[in-house]
Parts: C-alpha cells; sequence; structure tokens
C-alpha cells in the first residue's frame, strides 16, 4: 500500500502501533531511513505493553536504519542493546548484535553474543525479516569469530557441520568458502 | 481530531514527500515550505538534513544513548547540515521534479555547526524568487539572521541557483543572537511578521539587507507564545496564516524536549489579529512543524514536516479552513 493511504489511515489512530509499524516498514522500502526511524521508534514507544513482536522487530529494524545511514554505529548498538533488554529470550538481537560485532572486527564481542544468542529458545516468527534464517545464522557468526580468537578446530568444526545442513543458499557459500580458505591453512 | 484526518475526511488529501534516496542518503527531509507563483505553479522548498532526529515519545522507554531527544548527526561530523530542494508539485501534488539548490557561488566556510539555510520560505517579490531563512554558521557563536536568498529556477532543465544572498539585519540596534521565523506576507513585498502577538511588521531592504519597524500592534495575550510558522497568505477580504507554540518540559535527563502544536491565526487588512483557533496538530506527533501555506482552487495547502524526519503537504478543503476560521474568530483566548 502507499505511503499516503497508510499514513491517512494512521492519522485515524495515530498512537495505533501496527499502523505506525505499517508506515515506517513502507518508508524503509523506499530506503527513506529516517521517516521510517520515526514511526518504527513509536511502534516501540506506543506498543511496548501489548505489542512485543512489534516493538521488539522495531527496535532491530531502527538498529538497520540507523546502520544503512553509516557512522551512527553507537546508536546501531544502542537499539540492539534495548532490543535484548525488552525481550531477552529471543535470539534475533544476538545475533544482529554478533554481525554487527563481525563487521567491526571485535571477534571476542562477536563470540560472545552468539554464544549467549545459541542459548535461548525458538520463537516465533517476527512481523517482519530482519536476517535471522534460523539458529544455524548464529552458529556461523560464532563458528567465524571463533576462527579468530583461537579456536581454530571448533570454529572447523562448526563450519563443516553447518556444511552438512541444508541452509540458505548465501550462508551455504560462505560455509564452503570458509572452510576452503581456512582448510589450507595449518591449524 | 488531527488536521491530517479531518481534511481528508473532506475530501481533502495528504501528499508525502520524498526524493530518491540516492540523493539524501536517507536522513531526513523535513519542513517543507509550499508556494504557488505568479504562473501558478505549484513549488516546495524540501530542507534535507544530515541528521535522524530521535526523539522516544510516551513514556520514553527507548532513548538514544544522548536521551530521548536527540539529533543523530554523523559519529565522526557533529555539524548539522541543511542542504535545500526545490520540487515542482502537480494540481496531484504529487513530486514531478527536485533539485538541489546550488549555492556554490556564494557558499563560504561555515564557522559554526548549524550550516545551511534553514527553515526556507519560498517567496515571489519584485518578479524574483526568494528562499528566506536563517543562518547560524558566519560567526563562531551561531549568531543567527533572515538571509535572503534569491535563486533562479531553469524550468527546461529543472536546476536551481542561488545568484545572491543578503543576510537581513534585526531593526537597530541590531543586538540580538538569534532572528529566526520571521515570516514573509505574500502580498506585501520585503514586508514580515517578525513576532505574532505583539504584532510586530518589519521591512527588509532586498539588496541592503537593511530592516525598519513598521508598526509593533498590541494584541489580545496569546495563551502561548505564539511563533512564526507558515507565510501569511490572503484567504478572501482578510489574512491567515499558521503559527506554532512549543510546550518545553524536562525529561528524565533533565534535558530539554517539547510538544508543538499549530494554531490557524486570521488578521484583517490591516493585520491586526482577529482569531485565533484553538491548537491543533497534524499527526499527533509531539513535534511537527509547518513552514507553508498557500491557496490552491480555493483550497488551503499546508505542508508540514513530521519529527523532522519526514515532510507532507495537506490540501485542507475550503470548509475546513472556514470551520478553523469561525473556531478562530469566535475563540475567546
Amino acid at each position: 500500500m502507499k505511503i499516503e493511504q497508510l499514513v491517512v489511515d494512521l492519522s485515524k489512530d495515530p498512537f495505533n502501533p501496527t499502523l505506525n509499524f505499517d508506515v515506517a516498514v513502507e518508508y524503509e522500502k523506499q530506503n527513506q531511513t529516517a521517516s521510517a526511524v520515526s514511526f518504527y521508534l513509536r511502534t516501540a514507544e506506543y506498543g511496548h505493553t501489548y505489542h512485543p513482536s512489534l516493538t521488539y522487530a522495531s527496535l532491530l529494524k531502527a538498529a538497520h536504519c540507523f546502520d544503512d545511514q553509516n557512522d551512527r554505529q553507537a546508536t546501531v548498538s544502542n537499539c540492539l542493546l534495548q532490543a535484548v533488554a525488552y525481550l531477552p529470550y529471543r535470539p534475533e538481537a544476538y545475533f544482529l548484535l554478533a554481525q554487527f560485532y563481525e563487521r567491526s572486527g571485535q571477534w571476542q564481542e562477536c563470540y560472545t553474543w552468539a554464544q549467549i544468542g545459541l542459548h535461548q529458545q525458538p520463537c516465533g516468527a517476527l512481523p517482519v525479516h530482519v536476517g535471522y534464517e534460523g539458529q544455524y545464522v548464529l552458529v556461523f557468526e560464532k563458528a567465524v569469530a571463533a576462527w579468530w580468537i583461537g579456536r581454530k578446530e571448533e570454529s572447523l568444526d562448526l563450519l563443516h557441520q553447518l556444511d552438512a545442513m541444508n541452509i540458505e543458499p548465501g550462508y551455504k557459500n560462505a560455509v564452503k568458502n570458509n572452510l576452503e580458505r581456512l582448510s589450507n591453512v595449518d591449524v | 481530531m488531527n488536521l491530517v484526518q479531518k481534511a481528508v475526511q473532506h475530501g481533502g488529501k495528504l501528499a508525502p514527500l520524498v526524493i530518491p534516496h540516492g540523493l539524501t542518503s536517507g536522513t531526513g527531509l523535513m519542513n517543507p515550505s509550499i508556494f504557488i507563483d505568479n504562473d501558478g505553479e505549484i513549488l516546495v522548498n524540501l530542507r534535507h538534513v544530515n541528521y535522524t532526529l530521535y526523539h522516544a515519545e510516551n513514556e520514553q522507554l527507548f532513548p538514544s544513548r544522548h536521551g530521548p531527544l536527540s539529533y543523530l548527526h554523523p559519529e565522526k561530523d557533529r555539524r548539522l547540515v541543511t542542504v535545500n530542494y526545490l520540487c515542482r508539485l502537480n494540481a496531484d501534488l504529487e513530486m514531478t521534479h527536485h533539485a538541489k539548490v546550488d549555492t556554490s557561488a556564494l557558499d563560504v566556510e561555515p564557522i559554526w555547526e548549524f550550516v545551511g539555510e534553514e527553515d526556507c520560505r519560498v517567496i515571489q517579490w519584485g518578479g524574483e524568487y526568494y528562499l528566506v531563512g536563517v543562518r547560524r554558521d558566519t560567526t563562531t557563536n551561531g549568531v543567527g539572521r533572515m538571509e535572503y536568498s534569491k535563486i533562479e529556477i531553469d524550468r527546461e532543465n529543472w536546476t536551481v541557483k542561488e545568484v545572491s544572498r543578503v543576510r537581513i539585519n534585526a531593526p537597530e540596534p541590531n543586538d540580538s543572537y538569534c532572528e529566526k521565523n520571521w515570516i514573509p506576507v505574500v502580498d506585501k513585498p520585503w514586508h514580515f511578521i517578525k513576532w505574532t502577538m505583539p504584532t510586530e511588521l518589519v521591512k527588509a531592504d532586498p539588496e541592503t539587507g537593511k530592516c525598519v519597524q513598521i508598526f509593533v500592534k498590541p494584541t489580545i495575550a496569546p495563551p502561548a507564545d505564539q511563533r512564526g510558522s507558515s507565510q501569511v497568505i490572503r484567504w478572501g477580504n482578510m489574512y491567515i496564516s499558521i503559527t506554532h507554540e512549543v510546550n518545553l518540559f524536562k525529561n528524565y535527563l533533565k534535558q530539554k524536549d517539547a510538544i508543538y502544536r499549530h494554531r490557524l491565526i486570521v488578521w484583517d487588512q490591516e493585520l491586526n489579529i482577529v482569531g485565533l483557533s484553538q491548537p491543533f496538530s497534524f499527526l499527533d506527533a509531539r513535534v511537527e512543524f509547518c513552514v507553508g501555506a498557500a491557496v490552491h482552487q480555493d483550497d488551503l495547502l499546508v505542508s508540514f514536516g513530521f519529527q523532522d524526519n519526514a515532510a507532507f503537504v495537506l490540501r485542507v478543503p475550503q470548509k475546513v479552513v472556514e470551520d478553523l476560521i469561525m473556531e478562530a474568530l469566535s475563540n475567546e483566548n
């Protein structure tokens, strides 16, 4: 639905978390990330009592929007940490934090967040995709980070486990590439 | 009921204003100023900033690292930078053209953190187009003065170039720190309402920037300080404009926080205030800001920013405007 209609719908019930979320998603589709952030934050602030999934997803998406704007890393991590604090039993925010630290080469942090994420319970799907394909993505983060913090055998072991799994093609390729590269390195 | 809901319910229309992400990196598009020129073209100045306003509303449970209200500029660049896009809309309020205002011929190295001309109102006086906004980057302590930024529009290629820039003095003694939100009186060239209540009218020379006070008129005591927002425009045999008021409060960190609300003001032909509507919001956000209004096909077009992060034009049907005017005229504030 077009932004215009979504905002008109929102005008009739401006504090409705679902309507705010719908507007945010539409703005984000157009890469209008500042606009999206406004409506994601409203979703969280007006939805935290009765709409936990929407609130949690909004914090993760706000992090994604700030990441897309570049050079706002403290805000990216802040949004993710708020999501962890809000629903600490869900795995997605741990995964995104692990990925966040992987990108900046902070391997112990990456490993730690992935490990904590692996100890959370599987939950129902979020109302929007946040990049979490399943528990294996946490295993992947842990495997990559393990290599860089001196746990090379653990890393290879995890990568072999992943290689044997039916996982999303992007991850499948990354696992194969890593195995190929790392297998040629003396452990 | 917010104004968007009321306007749409009566046959009005809301139009989001968006410029492609490739030009803006997704940061804030805000405070649009609508104007209809002598040829009937619908023009909008759209302010683009390098930050995203982070504003946690309601119970403020999810603040940024800097608090519930913060301007999230790049971490390696503390400046809050504004550039302007001049846009053309069709009668359905769809954006057909947009061009960044090329200021390169007149730019000087900014020496304060707020960079660029902010919250420009579009105006056409003496056959020339101007963006009139506040600039605060010419002194090391951020002194703000209104500026005439004369622009030339190449309609064929839709490019916009700033060709002259004149800083407007405040009336003598010209020693105030920051002058902003002076609102042009559209059919009185070079005249601005500098202060709404009491009403101070000034005239500013577009060549020299010299400014003189024309009058200060007493008004009823406002229920809250009314500040300039939209241009002052003709509506029948009166003038109307939209003003804003700010309810300032301290959040839990004792930081300044605010709720903005707007009102419609009715003026007679001599610019005496004769009516003031009840406060209204556009979409019930805490931070909203109107910088433009214009009459189009008997309706009122109003442009506003939402939390510094999104921009809209709203067509307010004539009947809704008339109701607001009646409310203003009967308001015993």
